[in-house]
């Protein structure tokens, strides 16, 4: 098998990312249910209204962050997946040299579902041990009556074994497919080269050539840095916004989970792309190139897909929260009126800038490590 | 001219350390064509990399008309490759995303030369500039390495095993390509090689072996990379 319980351990991003969509899912689907087993208590018109607000928030919530992470958790596993064939293509080619089949090595990928369920345990867990706030914080005004609290097996089912097997199931098909190559071109680790710019407009310099091949050899990477920088602006705001809205543990949970999900995404984006061109950097180090041209050439790139991602942040955060007060708590009394907060923007944005730019001058910096003997040595 | 002196390095740490160059001194005049001839693990590889720059320098010292490569920061020395120095190697490192040309620019911008066409025409791939490297056969593929590191206009071009994974016939195409630009632009030239046969094209020939040199011969008798055996 090529593919081991270990490898799987590295997937620790699509971990996080499951993680955080089953801690939010769990405690949202979980009051939902909880909230149900109520419904004949509710014997006056605000408090119907505050109810049918309540239903309304976890569904929009679960659809919304769930659907989101679920999508950006299958696009991470297509490119773990890739990435894996592409840096083992001679132990892959090897093994299908001695005949076996696609599907036979692509089993082995299954092993990539552990991460999914490690991912998914420590979210079912975590979501039970801030349940007891958020059951308090949902109902902080006692519209209603106290909803207890009960644990639901069918969720560990629905948000656990599930999401691992299906998960288990994409990665094995989409590793058949990726490894439906040429024996040979796996063996001698020639690769799809994509993207190929063969008429392209010639760019001012190499370093913008440069530039360009590497966003075209990688585009999975922009998705992750927009990814990375939407999530950092979107729930930044959002979790400015939400004292207000909603509860302060709300604000802070949605801040912890922008953080955690932004500085994942984009540090498994940015290593990936200098391990990627570790060779290509080595060489235009050899060349003469200083590590500054080195991080403008491979880095740099990808900064229009950030800003872009931040932008596209802001405007989910504010039609979603528009949403949510003019929608689904439009009945309900002393719910503020929600504006775009110009200021807390200007903020977000100018950490944002000082955050990604910094973390982006340090990989550029570690530039000078890459060792030139490297591509000596093979 | 480039002076060697009493140059060491080791490799390793406490028990496994062990010396892959001791005490190596010579001179290499400017313009030169000097071929590093040496079994495996020779240390002439070695000997390359430390006197190109690529490698530290763990005794002695390598001196460029005077300058001394072992009191160079690291920035300093990507300057000193930058203006000096070309590098061909075995496994021609090219750039597997962008075409001949945009590879062999690589090389033309850091010296600034705008009309580096002239180079991939001298090399025989004027027709296959638009080509990526994947889609070239072994032999195209050093050529266009070849063209990159000379659209640099090194003073010193650095050679290891440049016919190494090539064929016979490819191999000599190679190598009559590089030592005629050589004799035509004048730079210096220090190549590595196991092969006594490729030797003969030099002016000079350094013997190494256990990290020592152990000969140093003028060759009298150049010859052309299609009069040498194989």
């Amino acid at each position: 098998m090529v593919v081991s319980i270990k490898d799987s351990l590295k997937l620790f991003g699509i971990s996080i990312m499951t993680c955080c969509a089953v801690t939010v899912c769990n405690m949202f689907i979980n009051y939902y249910i909880d909230l149900m087993s109520i419904k004949d208590l509710i014997d006056n018109p605000a408090s119907k209204a505050f109810f049918d607000a309540q239903k309304m928030t976890a569904t929009v919530v679960c659809s919304c962050a769930g659907g989101c992470l679920f999508a950006t958790t299958v696009v991470m596993l297509f490119f773990y997946i890739k990435h894996y064939i592409d840096s083992h293509s001679k132990e892959i080619g090897i093994l299908k040299a001695l005949g076996y089949s696609d599907f036979r090595v692509a089993r082995g990928f299954s092993v990539f579902g552990l991460s999914v369920f490690t991912g998914c345990v420590l979210g079912f867990a975590f979501s039970y041990i801030l349940m007891p706030v958020f059951y308090n914080k949902q109902n902080e005004g006692d519209y209603m009556p106290d909803v207890p609290i009960r644990l639901h097996p069918a969720l560990f089912i629905a948000l656990v074994i599930l999401p691992s097997l299906i998960f288990a199931a994409i990665a094995v098909f989409y590793a058949c497919f990726k490894l439906n190559r040429p024996c040979i071109n796996l063996l001698k680790e020639i690769e799809n080269v994509k993207g190929k710019n063969r008429n392209g407009r010639d760019k001012e310099t190499f370093v913008a050539e440069m530039r360009s091949s590497v966003l075209r050899s990688r585009k999975t990477l922009i998705f992750f840095i927009a990814f990375s920088s939407y999530c950092f602006s979107s729930m930044i705001q959002m979790s400015a916004s939400m004292d207000e809205l909603a509860s302060e543990m709300m604000g802070l949970m949605i801040l912890g989970i922008g953080i955690v999900l932004a500085f994942t995404t984009l540090y498994i984006a940015v290593t990936t792309v200098i391990r990627g061109n570790a060779k290509n950097i080595a060489m235009m180090r050899v060349f003469g190139y200083e590590s500054g041209e080195c991080k403008r050439a491979v880095l740099d790139g990808y900064r229009v897909s950030a800003y872009i991602g931040f932008a596209l942040g802001s405007a989910y955060q504010y039609f979603l929260l528009k949403i949510m007060v003019e929608i689904v708590f439009a009945d309900i009394e002393g719910v503020p009126e929600f504006n775009f907060d110009i200021p807390v923007f200007f903020v977000t944005l100018a950490v944002f800038i000082v955050v990604y730019e910094g973390i982006m001058a340090i990989y550029g910096r570690s530039m000078k490590a890459v060792d030139i003997k490297k591509i000596m040595s093979e | 001219m480039i002076e060697v002196k009493n140059l060491t390095k080791y490799y390793g740490r406490d028990e496994s350390r062990f010396k892959a160059l001791d005490d190596v001194s010579v001179s290499i005049k400017d313009g030169e064509f000097v071929v590093i001839l040496g079994a495996s693990g020779s240390g002439k590889s070695t000997f390359l990399n430390v006197i190109s720059g690529l490698e530290t320098i763990d005794g002695g010292d390598v001196l460029y008309d005077g300058r001394s490569l072992s009191k160079m920061s690291e920035k300093e020395l990507t300057r000193f490759r930058k203006d000096n120095t070309a590098y061909i190697f075995q496994q021609y490192y090219l750039l597997p995303h962008l075409n001949v040309d945009k590879n062999v620019r690589m090389g033309a911008d850091l010296a600034g030369n705008r009309d580096y066409s002239a180079y991939i025409e001298a090399v025989g791939l004027k027709e296959k500039r638009k080509k990526f490297p994947s889609e070239l056969s072994g032999g195209e593929q050093q050529r266009v390495a070849i063209a990159r590191a000379l659209a640099k206009n090194p003073k010193v071009l650095f050679l290891d095993e440049p016919t190494g994974a090539l064929d016979e016939k490819t191999g000599r195409l190679v190598l009559d390509h590089i030592i005629k630009l050589q004799e035509k632009q004048k730079f210096t030239m220090i190549m590595v090689t196991h092969n006594a046969n490729i030797a003969e094209t030099a002016d000079r020939i350094i013997e190494m072996n256990s990290g020592k040199i152990v000969k140093i011969s003028e060759n009298t008798g150049k010859k052309t990379a299609y009069e040498i055996g194989w």
